[in-house]
């Protein structure tokens, strides 16, 4: 027992000390802001525009986690690329109910993951506001945003409620599984 | 923000000196007669006046002398201004040098306003309001007088910082650089000659009108007009160099919490652009008008701002020369300087009854309408019976006025003397601790660098800084989760601490708040200060060189930093001095791979820096203010740029950064006093002070503040007094060296043969500030062994005495070099001389080297 309590802080000490940055990105209103303090506290703030940015820091199954939450308007979007630099992990935030500008989402998030800096990183969808009536089905988003299409990137979509926060445990249990099997953390 | 318009440093403009000279237009030559010059008597008339010359007063009148008014009331009012006027009189009873009258000590200099009345420029250009739309993104709302040229997105995109939805309220600072066009410079000039005309004509009517009954005031009148001319085209003081001026916005944000509107909260900022570098002044009033904008989002909204700051009456603030400003910086002297406030007012109450008698010029029988008084804010008579008179701030250093705004007059002040380079509201005190005190609880240790550690690596962080700034590297200060005007205070504190006031170019480069929006633009500005609040910087050390965390009050050099080039400054010094050739080496050679070879020869603090912060930090301790830290600093870059002068001079046998001219010791003043620069007390202390000097300055011989250095020395020379001479040389031998009767006797001589007008005995006092020992060192020679040096020394006190503000230096001499002229003063009175009938050389002789 005292064996394994000290390994396993040996262990969070030579993983648990180093941080993984996310980015997280998305239109405007699609729940970034939500997702992110959702995750740090666990609980739901009514969040309003971002201007510019939020970033915290918390740690999920003995990863550190540095997440970054970007403005989504669509004249901040140009900024987006400055945050690629050391990015381990993108989560990309959808709004299921937006019909209208699901393919606006797309092309967005293609052209994220086509940047050269973003060549290695773990791709984590969130179709958020499963909630709402009419809201498209996990499958569905795959589709729309051509998913399939990736070639050589470990991509995985989540329904979610974010205000809830159905589905968010499940998204980043994922990532951290994931995260712990890259080479650059010393996974397998 | 157009960095775009990046002047070369490599080509300084050189039609400084030049131009300067020919802007003051020959039309305007009758009232710059010679004869105005108070120091004409010894003028030599081949030479032309240390400035234009402003007022054509007659000689003998003196503007300070209290006989000049008629009413007794306001001579005693007068009196009473200056708080302390009554201890001239000290308990010593020593009686107040009696001089004999000379016009010539004190310059009966018409005051001048910083902002007259007449002037056609606005306190604030612009007001913009901006706000965060819930789809766009920054958007501007409204422009007011009109829109600002430009890209309004990219103004909008400033206006809201990063972050400001998390906090209610969010000050920021930003500049804009604006291109005064050719045609903008044209109308320009057209505007201004239509405007002498005009005041021409009315100076004419107005004649006309008064004739000869009142010649004081019609010249007085005339004066005005000229300072407006003046400071259109001929003013002579370095000021703005590289450009046009910039123009200064602060700007307000606020986020309210609206649970009616969509998404939740509205963001907006509103913003006032000025070219004044106290923009902070209008706080408060940004203030009001934003909440005022929330209630009633139209751009009558800004008008009314708009208008309530420029009906803000500036007009009596006096206008103070360079070595004027430089005095009241350093002093905390609350009176320094206060009769020009009083000559202000006099002037223009003379100037009101003046338009009183204009109104009835046909009862001429009339009595001359009741003068109101001068008073001293805050005191107790002002605020019993005058609250509407004129009156003399409190403290000279800060002007005090109103703004109107909605019917509350919201009181403001607007520092007087203001240097070069400090703009804005900033505490170096507050820097300088900031990234002290985790220095001190766990010293930092930099990878080496031969342009920023200058002693190692544990060069004071403060030092690494300054280092930074004087060699034109990439500084950003990052303020995570702070406020985007505390992170904009840390820049304008940096380019202050760098500046000195002596420096320029760093202002002009900094981007007090910007974000990612910016990046593109900052990236191509050689050499920045910026503040930033996203930590996103720090992932890119390929933006910057030096990075400052204000959280964590820690430094950090970049990995991607360009090493610093081997000059040949730095080869020939190492040649010339190999006994330091080893260090030196040492520095560069480790640069970017981090050795540690040269950390013995570092910890000897060969630059002095560690002993400079040690004393800096147990003076911020003691709660010393923020003008002693400041003129502490400015202390610091002037030693830097006398050290750098010597260096080039010893290295390449010349320097630009000293003008003077030598060999003009023929006339029998001797050697001693005929040196120029940085005084050091023997050949091996400079030696080693410039080999810990040697990279930083062969860093800095290569940057815009080194380039435009050279430009104010050049242009400053044409307008200082004493152009052969190097007071502050003679003063600091005096100081540090141990000197030989006959040495110490040159000097003072020198002191009593040089040291006359107004000007003169400003720059002695600026070489000797009441914060090291004021006079002690001049009034050593009250004791020297010669009984005439003895003698010219106490007249050079009478001198320095009857000064504006010679006086306060006087006062506060000790009591033993006070009892010491007064003995001296006795023995001269018994002998029935007269100080004139002194000395071997004559006045006209003396004044050959000014």
């Amino acid at each position: 027992m005292g064996a394994a309590f000290s390994m396993s802080s040996l262990f969070g000490k030579l993983f648990g000390s180093k941080e993984v940055r996310i980015l997280m990105l998305g239109l405007d209103a699609a729940g970034k802001t939500t997702i992110l303090y959702k995750l740090k506290l666990n609980q739901t703030m009514t969040t309003i525009p971002t201007v510019g940015f939020n970033v915290e820091t918390f740690t999920y199954k003995n990863i550190k986690f540095n997440m970054w939450d970007v403005g989504g308007q669509d004249k901040i979007r140009p900024l987006w690329r400055h945050y690629y630099s050391g990015t381990q992990g993108l989560v990309f935030v959808v709004d299921s109910s937006d019909h209208a500008r699901i393919d606006e989402a797309r092309t967005e998030l293609h052209r994220i993951i086509n940047d050269r800096e973003m060549a290695d990183c773990l791709l984590l969808v969130f179709a958020n506001k499963q909630d709402v009536d009419g809201a498209m089905k996990p499958n569905e988003v795959t589709e729309k945003l051509q998913l399939a299409k990736l070639k050589d990137k470990l991509w995985f979509v989540q329904p979610a409620i974010a205000i809830d926060g159905e589905g968010l445990t499940e998204g980043f249990g994922w990532l951290s599984d994931n995260i712990k099997k890259m080479p650059k953390y010393g996974g397998k | 923000m157009a960095p775009a318009e990046q002047p070369l440093p490599y080509a300084p403009k050189t039609n400084s000196i030049s131009a300067f000279v020919e802007a003051s237009p020959p039309s305007e030559g009758h009232r710059r007669s010679l004869s105005t010059v108070p120091t004409s008597k010894f003028a030599d008339m081949s030479q032309p006046p240390p400035r234009p010359a402003r007022s054509p007063l007659p000689h003998g009148f003196n503007a300070a002398d209290m006989d000049r008014i008629s009413d007794p009331n306001i001579k005693d009012q007068i009196a009473s201004t200056g708080t302390g006027a009554s201890s001239q009189h000290s308990s010593l009873s020593v009686p107040p040098p009696k001089v004999r009258y000379d016009p010539s000590l004190r310059r009966a200099r018409k005051p001048r306003s910083q902002y007259p009345r007449s002037s056609t420029e606005s306190h604030v250009e612009y007001i913009l309001v901006a706000s965060f739309d819930i789809d766009r993104g920054p958007i501007m709302e409204h422009q007011y007088p009109v829109a600002i040229t430009g890209d309004e997105h990219m103004l909008a995109e400033l206006m809201l910082p990063d972050q400001a939805h998390v906090r209610n309220q969010d000050w920021t600072v930003f500049f804009l650089h604006k291109d005064s066009s050719q045609e903008e410079d044209d109308a320009e000039r057209q505007a201004k000659e239509s405007r002498r005309a005009r005041r021409r004509r009315r100076r004419d009517r107005a004649k006309g009108i008064i004739h000869e009954s009142d010649d004081e005031e019609d010249g007085e009148e005339d004066d005005d007009d000229d300072d407006w001319d003046d400071d259109m085209s001929t003013d002579t003081e370095p000021e703005g160099g590289e450009g046009p001026p910039l123009v200064y916005v602060l700007n307000l944000v606020n986020t309210k919490q609206d649970k009616t509107v969509k998404r939740g909260a509205v963001v907006k900022a509103m913003a006032i652009c000025t070219r004044h570098p106290f923009l902070h002044i209008y706080k408060p009033l940004l203030l009001l008008a934003l909440e005022e904008y929330f209630k009633s989002p139209v751009p009558e909204t800004l008008s009314m701002l708009f208008n309530a700051v420029n009906e803000m009456d500036l007009s009596l603030m006096p206008k103070l020369s360079l070595l004027e400003r430089h005095l009241l910086q350093a002093s905390d002297n609350k009176d320094l300087f206060v009769e020009k406030f009083e000559r202000m007012i006099q002037a223009r109450i003379a100037e009101e009854t003046s338009e009183d008698v204009a109104d009835q010029p046909f009862d001429a029988s009339r009595s001359p309408p009741k003068r109101p008084g001068i008073f001293r804010s805050g005191t107790k008579s002002y605020i019993e019976t005058h609250t509407g008179a004129y009156a003399v701030p409190r403290d000279t250093h800060e002007f005090e006025s109103k703004v109107m705004y909605k019917g509350i007059p919201i009181p403001i002040k607007v520092p007087v003397a203001v240097m070069p380079e400090t703009v804005g509201d900033f505490s170096l005190i507050k820097l300088i601790q900031n990234f002290s005190d985790s220095h001190a609880k766990s010293p930092q240790t930099f990878s080496l660098h031969p342009h920023l550690t200058t002693n190692g690596p544990n060069t004071h962080p403060i030092i690494v800084l300054v280092n930074a700034l004087l060699t034109q590297k990439r500084v950003i200060f990052l303020g995570h989760n702070m406020p985007s005007g505390e992170v904009a205070e840390a820049v304008l504190a940096a380019c202050a601490l760098v500046s000195g006031g002596l420096l320029r170019g760093f202002t002009r480069h900094a981007f007090p708040y910007t974000d990612l929006t910016k990046i593109d633009d900052l990236l191509n500005v050689p050499g920045f200060i910026a503040g930033v609040t996203n930590p996103t910087f720090e992932h890119h050390p390929e933006w910057w060189d030096l990075l400052c965390d204000i959280p964590s009050g820690k430094m950090k050099i970049s990995s991607k930093i360009e090493s610093a080039p081997i000059t040949e400054g730095l080869v020939y010094f190492q040649q010339q001095n190999p006994a330091y050739a080893n260090f030196i080496h040492g520095a560069s050679a480790s640069s970017g791979s981090g050795g540690s070879s040269t950390a013995g020869a570092q910890t000897g603090d060969l630059t002095g820096d560690a002993a400079f912060m040690a004393d800096m930090l147990r003076c911020i301790a003691n709660r010393s203010g923020e003008r002693v830290v400041r003129a502490k600093w400015r202390e610091w870059v002037l030693k830097f740029t006398r050290i750098a002068a010597a260096f080039e001079e010893t290295v390449f046998g010349a320097s630009a950064l000293y003008i003077g001219s030598e060999g003009e010791n023929n006339d029998g003043s001797g050697m001693a006093a005929m040196g120029h620069g940085y005084v050091w007390a023997d050949e091996a202390t400079k030696a080693k002070e410039l080999a810990g000097n040697v990279t930083r300055i062969e860093g800095w011989r290569n940057t815009r503040s080194y380039y435009s250095f050279i430009q104010d020395v050049a242009q400053s020379y044409t307008v200082r007094p004493l152009k052969g001479l190097d007071l502050a040389h003679m003063h600091d031998r005096l100081r540090t060296q141990k000197l030989s009767p006959q040495q110490s006797k040159e000097i003072f001589e020198a002191f009593y043969n040089y040291v006359w007008s107004y000007d003169e005995i400003c720059l002695l006092l600026s070489v000797a500030p009441e914060s090291h020992a004021g006079l002690f060192y001049v009034a050593l020679g009250l004791f020297h062994k010669d009984r005439d040096v003895r003698m010219k020394t106490a007249e050079l006190l009478d001198r320095i005495a009857e000064h504006e503000a010679g006086q306060h230096w006087w006062r506060s001499l000790s009591r033993f070099e006070k009892l010491a002229y007064v003995r001296i003063k006795k023995e001269m009175e018994q002998e029935g001389r007269t100080g004139r009938e002194l000395g071997v050389v004559s006045p006209v002789d003396s004044k050959r080297v000014s």
